[in-house]
Parts: structure tokens; C-alpha cells; sequence
């Protein structure tokens, strides 16, 4: 009987090492501009690492495949060993996939739904409203804008979304969150924004449409401008008399 | 020909007159959607009985006797065929074309694509088409594996002569090329632009091709269910002698697991289409923007649409799982822990839909559900991976065709599976959710697991089938092109998803445009190789070596016979005695011919099998 669980194991530990390795070097996320982005992206982190060592070890008996246990001599070559099954390996494969399974839903899912969804209070409210093709804000002192969206630093703000006709969805990539415009039924998101910036410094400080919407949803999205609380409050004021 | 031209004059009658009729008794034009829904009953019912239904059951109502098409050689593929290895054959052709038509919308997206700004198709000519290119390529991978070897390979792997209900059957693939013309027909309406999905309220205000798209689902979904019950009562009623439970061969098994699935399920996406025609057509507002609830679609659809994935994959799990056994020359590791967990997962999925549903706004409460069922499903499709690096550990792998593309499978899936963790995980899908990384998972999924399967199942039974043996090279070539550049399709587009990139758009920002060119280049080389593949078919159905009955020296029944199998399968009754995969065991014998005579004997397979028994 051949030992082939010895290369086997040594490529799965080398693959697992290359892909850590290669997932530390790499910079997958774009710049988190809110602390909700910290928390998806601590979540994407965790599932990556954890993903190595199964990705790995398929991959591992693949290669060994090729390399060890590839015989040819056509149709009538020999048999391999009649093992049916093993009860040891399956019930620790069980074991092991349940015990994944388990974890993973408590930490990112549990954790990670807490984080994001579970705390409802905030230090303003501004109203979007999505129609084809393009997004209107509501700030907290009745003032509206179509062209862009101001919001204040370090301040958490609870967007109430409603669409007028046919669904749409909110998505800011910058802070990694989105959430449905539907019509008639209001839905919130929450976000908290840590640096003053501009869609000029990143296209993900956008508002995207993420649900096809119609013929202009690839180009449904607005411009998000971060600026100082002080800066802001300034800012709305001016709208509302002028407006 | 003859009666495939008698379908399309009596379909086109039948169109006329439900539109004639529909304009006497309610007044408006042609083009109206009431109109084209009740032209749309009445052509399908002309088509059916155009093909040989007035032959196959309208002769009954009248007291005669039913008659079917007998023709041999190439005219039976165009007729009312009820022998299961022909419309077995017309299904694989058939949803083969639509995937290279769905290809070529593919061809066109990324091109289009490959630079950001407005190419050679508008904005919402992009979402037609990639509207068309979904609802298509679904069509494929739903009955893809199962309406072509499902009917051709379960019915002899279990030791019977046909299907269950052989008419109803051919009813089931007569209803599938309806489904391809009202769809490709729709532009002609203004083709549907709301995505395969569907969502309303958009498919309630868009253009008229909508209906067609509607009409195409209802359609499509009754063929599904049809095939599912055919596929239900077959195995389970017309085993042959000792075929017990535990010497099915897995996919066998699949295409059971397979067919509760679509039989209990198919029937709401049909449901949610027809609320939204009647929305449009009778006036009612199941789904209208200011009084229907849009959520209501998205449970409706999601509630066959989940478990939809596992229709198009489960086949494959069979598929690949037959070829690692065979090639491996090893029983399948574990066989009752898969065969548990196939139908675990029957099980599971139908109660995990609510998760592609966690950004749209659904009560706060169902997101921890959903997302502890989704995770559950991992533990039995780890059990089928198990399965598979079980059966190769230590194997004497043989290295053909068929292999080579499981191994692709192998790898693509199991990427489609992690990604599937990313997306099940409410946080994380919240960014992810409608963004290219969704893209590229289902492509993962989708085409890396049952496109995939479909094609390494094309490879191993082609012999079977035709007769001939492909040619080895060209279709190892091919299956490590099809994989090398499937992949590099693919992985840039999980990178542009996770940095703001969202799917179902014609244009996007240039910051994205280092990787959407990559992946359409890729894309293009992936779409030549289906040259390779094709012209590699082609050539060898015709002109390939001559193979007996056995090539793989593989074991389950189908081996056994004739290549091609004769009319009726069997010329003696096979007698099943021991498991399909016990490889390895001396002495060993799936099944043997009592009573089958010198003459009868087709070559090595079953001969040797009789010696052994005999001995
Ligand atoms: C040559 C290989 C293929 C390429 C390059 C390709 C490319 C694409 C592209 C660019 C999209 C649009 C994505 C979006 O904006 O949402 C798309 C969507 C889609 N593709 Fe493919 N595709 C290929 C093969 C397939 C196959 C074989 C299947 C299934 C069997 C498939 C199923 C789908 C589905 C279901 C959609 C979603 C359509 C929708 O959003 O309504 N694709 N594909
Ligand atoms: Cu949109
Ligand atoms: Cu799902």
C-alpha cells in the first residue's frame, strides 16, 4: 500500500501557506470611508482565510491525482483497492464541515448582522428617494438636492429609502452597505462616515442603483461629498433658503 | 418533416386565430397583450397537436387507436418520437444550439463591456440582452443533463425499455421549442428588459415582450414537471429484477433527487409570471407599484429559483460522480452517506430562498433563519466532495476526456461553493449582493458545476450514443482550454464586484476597466473553444472509430449492451445481482442475461459478466 497521504498533506499545508501568504499581500478592499466597511471587510478577511485550508486541500488531491495515482494502459487496467467507505474519515469529515458550518454562522453571520443592523439609533436622518433614473435627498430640515449627496463626518446618519415606481436599491461601495428602495414601504440603512472626501478622490463615494431598474440603471448613482459636521450644517441651511 | 411542417402551419393557425378571436369579442389590435396571450394558448396547442398529438392522444378521444411516430434513421428527430433514447437526443441537441445562442449574447455583453462608456449596443439594449442570455442559459442547465441523459441513460442504467409515460414524454420535449421561439420571437415586442429574475414591479410597466417571456416560463415549467414525474414513476416502478436501492447507480439516484425537486417546485415561478400577465392583462394588482407588493415577487420567485440551483446541479454531482468511479476504477467512497445527502439537500433547499433577499428590505427577524438553513446545506454538499476526493484517493486514474473535464468541475465548483459562503453570510452579502462578485459566484456555480458536468457527460457517453469514439486529443485540448480560460474569465470579475462594480449594466466607471478587459478577452478565447468541441462532435458522430459496447470498461447497465443500444434496450431481461461500482472485487457482477442466446451476445462487457456468473 502506498503512503500517499504524505504528499498529500505536505501539498495541502504548502497551498494553504501560498494562499494565507498571497490573501495578506493582496489589497482586496477599496478604501473603507465609514466604520460599517471596517466590519464587512474584517468578515470578507475572516471567510478568505478560512476558505484556504478547503480550497487547498481540493486542490491537493487534484495535483497528487495527476501526479501520483494517474496510471494508463487503456480500458482493462487494473482496479484500485475495493474501499467502500470509512467510518472514521467520514464522521470526522461530518464533524469537522458541521463545526465550520457552525462557527461561521455565529462569526462573521451573528456578529457581523449585530454590527450592522442592530444599532438603531442615529444623529440624523435624510430621506432618499429612488425613481428612473436618479435619486432625490431629503435633509433633515426639508431641504432637497438631485445632484448630490452631503453628508457630515463622524456623525451616524440613518437613510429612510422609498421608491416612487419600480424598485431600486442604495448602495454605497465606499461604506459596503445597501438596502432596497421599494415603492410604498420605507426601508433604513445606517452608516457612519470617518474621513471627509469626494467622489472626485473615489468613485465609490456614489450612491449606485444596484437593482435593474430600466434602461439608464448603469448610470443611476450620485455623487457623495463627506465634509465637516459644522460644514454640513451650513451647507443644508444654505439649500433650504435658496431652494 | 412532414409533421414538424404541419407544427408550425397549425401553431401559426393557432396564433391567428386566438388573436382573431381575442380582437372579435374584445375589439383592439393584434399587438395587444391579451391578445398575444390567448394567440399564444392557441398556437401552443396547435404546434403539440401539429407534432403528433392529433396521432399520439387525439385519436383516443375519438375512439381510435393511438398511433406514434415509428420512422427510423435521422426523420425520427424531427418527429413525435416516444423512444427515450430519441428524445433524449432531440433535448441535447436542442438546449445544446440554445447554449451556443446564449453564448453568442454572451460574445456581445462582453464585448460591449470591455470598455467602459457605450459601445456597440445602448444602455437598455445591454439589459435585453442580458436578460436573453439568462433566461436562456437557465433553460440549459435546468434541463440540460437531465432532459438529455436523464432520458436516455436513466431508463437503461435501471434495466428497463423506456420511460414511464413514453407519451407524455415526448409531449415534455415538444413543449421545449416553444419555449426558444416565443423568447427569441420577443423582440419583435420589445424583448423583455427586467433581467431572468424578473423582478416586479418593472416586469409589470416594461415593454410587451415581457408576455412572451411569461408565456415561455409557463411553458418551459410545464415540461420540466412533465419530465419530473416521468422520471419519479420510472425509477421507482420499472427497476429491473434486483435492482434494489442500494445498486442504483448514483445517477440514477441524481436524477431522482433531480426530479422531486422540479416536480415539487416548478410550478411557482410559473405562479409568479402568471400573476404579473394578469396584472398586465386583467387588471388586477398582485404586483402594481402602488398597491402590490413587490416582496410578494421576490418569495415567489426565490421559492422555485433556490432550489432551481440544485436542479441544474444535482444532475452534474451524478454526472461527475459516475466518471470519477469509472475513471478512478475504485467503488464510489461512501455511497449511502452521497445518496443521504442528495436528498438532504432536496430538502434543505427548499427552505433557504429568503437569502437572496437580504438586502431587499424583508423583516429584520428572517435574516438569522436564512442564513443558518443556507450555511446547513454546506455539510451535505461537503458530504458529495467527500465522495469525489474519496473515490480518487488512491485510484488508478485514467487520465481521458470525461476526467479532465470533472477535474475542471472539481475545481470550479469548489470556488463556487466558498463564494457561496461570502454571499450567504448577511454581512458580507450585503456588499456583495447585485454586484459582479454575484456574477461571477453563479458563473462558478452554474457553468462550472452543471455546464460543466454537461459537457464531461457529452464526452463520456458520446461513444455510447453514437457509436464512435470522439477524438481524444482534440477533447482533452478542449476540456483544458474550456477550464483555463473559463477561470480567467471569471476570477477578475470577483475582484471588480468586491470594489464597487455592479452587475446588469452596459457601462461603468473606468476604474474598472483593467479587469472587465481582461475577462473579455478571456471570455472571447473560451468562446472559441466551442469550435474545438463542436467540430470535434460533429466529426466523429460521423466518421470517428468504431467502439463496442464497453470503451471505459465501466459497469452499470448501460455498458452492457450495443453501441448504440438497440429499439428496445434489451434484447433479454437483465438480472441486477450485486453493486454497479464494486471495483476491484474479484468476482464481482453488477447484472447478467439469463436467458440471452449465443447470438444475442453484444461483446466483452456482458459476456464476461455471464462467464463469471456462469462459472
Ligand atoms: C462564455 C461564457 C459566458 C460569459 C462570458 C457570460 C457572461 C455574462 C455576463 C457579462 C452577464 C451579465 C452579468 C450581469 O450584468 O448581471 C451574464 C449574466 C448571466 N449569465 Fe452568463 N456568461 C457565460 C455563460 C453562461 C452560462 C453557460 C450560463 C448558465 C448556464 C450563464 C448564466 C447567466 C445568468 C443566469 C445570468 C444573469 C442574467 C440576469 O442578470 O438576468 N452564463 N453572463
Ligand atoms: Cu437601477
Ligand atoms: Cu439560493
Amino acid at each position: 500500500m502506498r503512503r500517499s497521504w504524505i504528499p498529500v498533506v505536505i501539498l495541502w499545508v504548502a497551498y494553504t501557506v501560498l494562499i494565507v501568504v498571497a490573501t495578506a499581500q493582496f489589497t482586496w478592499f477599496p478604501k473603507e470611508w465609514a466604520r460599517e466597511a471596517a466590519v464587512v471587510d474584517e468578515a470578507m478577511l475572516l471567510l478568505q482565510y478560512l476558505a484556504a485550508p478547503i480550497m487547498s486541500l481540493v486542490m491537493a488531491v487534484m495535483t497528487w491525482s495527476v501526479i501520483g495515482w494517474r496510471t494508463e494502459g487503456g480500458a482493462h487496467r487494473e482496479d484500485g483497492a475495493p474501499v467502500r467507505t470509512n467510518k472514521i474519515v467520514v464522521t470526522t469529515w461530518l464533524i469537522v464541515t458541521s463545526a465550520l458550518a457552525i462557527y461561521v454562522v455565529i462569526n462573521p453571520g451573528f456578529v457581523g448582522l449585530a454590527e450592522i443592523r442592530g444599532e438603531p439609533s442615529s444623529d440624523y436622518v435624510i430621506n432618499l428617494q429612488g425613481q428612473q433614473f436618479s435619486w432625490e435627498v431629503t435633509y433633515p430640515n426639508g431641504a432637497t438636492a438631485l445632484d448630490e449627496l452631503v453628508i457630515p463626518v463622524d456623525a451616524r446618519v440613518r437613510y429612510d429609502i422609498i421608491s416612487i415606481d419600480v424598485l431600486h436599491s442604495f448602495w454605497v461601495p465606499a461604506f459596503r452597505i445597501k438596502i432596497d428602495a421599494l415603492p410604498g414601504i420605507t426601508t433604513t440603512a445606517f452608516a457612519t462616515a470617518e474621513e471627509e472626501g469626494t467622489f472626485e478622490d473615489d468613485v465609490n463615494l456614489r450612491i449606485q442603483c444596484a437593482e435593474l431598474c430600466g434602461a439608464g440603471h448603469a448610470n443611476m448613482a450620485m455623487p457623495i461629498r463627506v465634509v465637516s459636521e459644522a460644514e454640513w450644517i451650513e451647507y443644508v441651511e444654505a439649500l433650504a433658503t435658496d431652494g | 418533416m412532414k409533421y414538424l411542417v404541419r407544427a408550425f402551419v397549425l401553431g401559426i393557425v393557432g396564433y391567428a386565430v386566438g388573436v382573431g378571436l381575442t380582437m372579435a369579442i374584445r375589439g383592439g389590435g393584434p399587438t395587444d397583450e391579451v391578445a398575444v396571450v390567448i394567440g399564444y394558448i392557441f398556437a401552443l396547442m396547435g404546434w403539440l397537436g401539429g407534432i403528433g398529438g392529433i396521432e399520439a392522444f387525439g385519436r383516443q378521444w375519438v375512439g381510435k387507436s393511438v398511433e406514434v411516430s415509428t420512422a427510423r434513421g435521422w426523420r425520427r428527430y424531427f418527429q413525435f418520437s416516444v423512444d427515450h433514447k430519441v428524445i433524449g437526443i432531440q433535448y441535447g441537441v436542442t438546449l445544446l444550439s440554445v447554449l451556443l445562442i446564449g453564448g453568442i449574447a454572451a460574445m456581445i455583453m462582453r464585448v460591449e463591456l470591455a470598455s467602459p462608456g457605450v459601445g456597440i449596443v445602448d444602455l437598455d439594449d445591454f439589459n435585453k440582452i442580458v436578460s436573453m442570455h439568462g433566461i436562456l442559459m437557465v433553460a440549459v442547465a435546468v434541463a440540460g443533463i437531465i432532459g438529455a441523459f436523464g432520458n436516455y441513460i436513466i431508463p437503461i442504467q435501471i434495466g428497463a425499455q423506456d420511460m414511464a409515460f413514453p407519451r407524455l414524454n415526448a409531449i415534455g420535449f415538444w413543449l421545449v421549442p416553444p419555449v426558444a421561439i416565443a423568447l427569441l420571437m420577443s423582440p419583435l415586442l420589445g424583448a423583455f428588459n427586467a433581467g431572468w429574475t424578473s423582478y416586479a414591479p418593472l416586469s409589470v410597466t416594461n415593454e410587451s415582450g415581457q408576455i412572451l417571456f411569461n408565456m415561455a416560463i409557463v411553458t418551459f415549467g410545464m415540461s420540466s414537471i412533465l419530465g419530473g414525474i416521468n422520471i419519479i414513476t420510472t425509477v421507482i416502478t420499472m427497476r429491473a429484477p434486483g435492482m434494489t436501492w442500494g445498486r442504483l447507480p448514483i445517477f440514477t439516484w441524481a436524477g431522482l433527487a433531480t426530479s422531486v425537486l422540479a416536480f415539487a417546485v416548478t410550478q411557482f415561478f410559473a405562479a409568479a409570471v402568471i400573476l404579473i400577465t394578469m396584472d398586465r392583462v386583467a387588471g388586477t394588482s398582485f404586483f402594481q407599484p402602488d398597491v402590490g407588493s413587490a416582496l410578494l415577487y421576490e418569495h415567489i420567485f426565490w421559492f422555485y429559483s433556490h432550489p432551481a440551483v440544485y436542479i441544474m446541479v444535482l444532475p452534474g454531482f451524478g454526472v461527475i460522480l459516475e466518471i470519477v468511479t469509472t475513471f478512478s476504477r475504485k467503488p464510489l467512497f461512501a455511497y449511502k452517506a452521497v445518496v443521504a445527502s442528495l436528498f438532504a439537500i432536496v430538502g434543505l433547499s427548499v427552505v433557504v430562498w429568503a437569502h437572496h433577499m437580504f438586502t431587499s428590505g424583508m423583516a429584520n427577524f428572517l435574516h438569522g433563519p436564512f442564513m443558518i438553513i443556507t450555511e446547513a446545506i454546506s455539510i451535505p454538499t461537503g458530504v458529495i466532495f467527500l465522495g469525489i476526493l474519496g473515490t480518487l484517493w488512491q485510484g488508478r486514474l485514467w487520465f481521458r476526456t470525461p476526467l479532465v473535464i470533472a477535474f475542471g468541475w472539481l475545481f470550479n465548483f469548489t470556488i463556487g461553493g466558498i463564494t457561496g459562503i461570502f454571499l450567504a453570510d448577511v454581512a458580507t452579502d450585503i456588499h456583495l449582493h447585485d454586484t459582479y462578485f454575484v456574477v461571477a459566484h453563479f458563473h462558478y456555480t452554474i457553468v462550472g458545476g452543471s455546464i460543466f458536468a454537461l459537457i464531461a457527460a457529452v464526452f463520456y457517453w458520446f461513444p455510447k450514443i453514437t457509436g464512435r469514439m470522439y477524438n481524444e486529443k482534440a477533447g482533452s485540448i478542449f476540456g483544458v482550454w474550456l477550464t483555463v480560460f473559463f477561470n480567467l474569465t471569471f476570477i477578475p470579475l470577483f475582484w471588480a464586484g468586491m470594489n464597487g462594480m455592479n452587475r446588469r449594466i452596459g457601462d461603468y466607471p473606468d476604474a474598472f476597466e483593467g479587469a472587465n478587459k481582461f475577462a473579455s478577452v478571456s471570455a472571447l478565447i473560451l468562446g472559441a473553444s466551442f469550435l474545438l468541441f463542436v467540430g470535434n462532435l460533429l466529426y466523429s458522430a460521423l466518421w470517428g472509430p468504431k467502439v463496442g459496447p464497453n470503451p471505459w470498461n465501466a459497469r452499470t447497465l448501460e455498458w452492457l449492451i450495443p453501441s448504440p443500444p438497440p429499439e428496445h434496450n434489451f434484447t433479454s431481461q437483465p438480472v441486477v445481482i450485486g453493486s454497479p461500482y464494486a471495483y476491484g472485487v474479484k468476482g464481482s457482477v453488477h447484472a447478467y442475461f439469463p436467458d440471452a442466446n449465443e447470438g444475442d451476445d453484444p461483446g466483452d462487457g456482458s459476456a464476461q459478466n455471464q462467464e463469471t456468473v456462469l462459472a
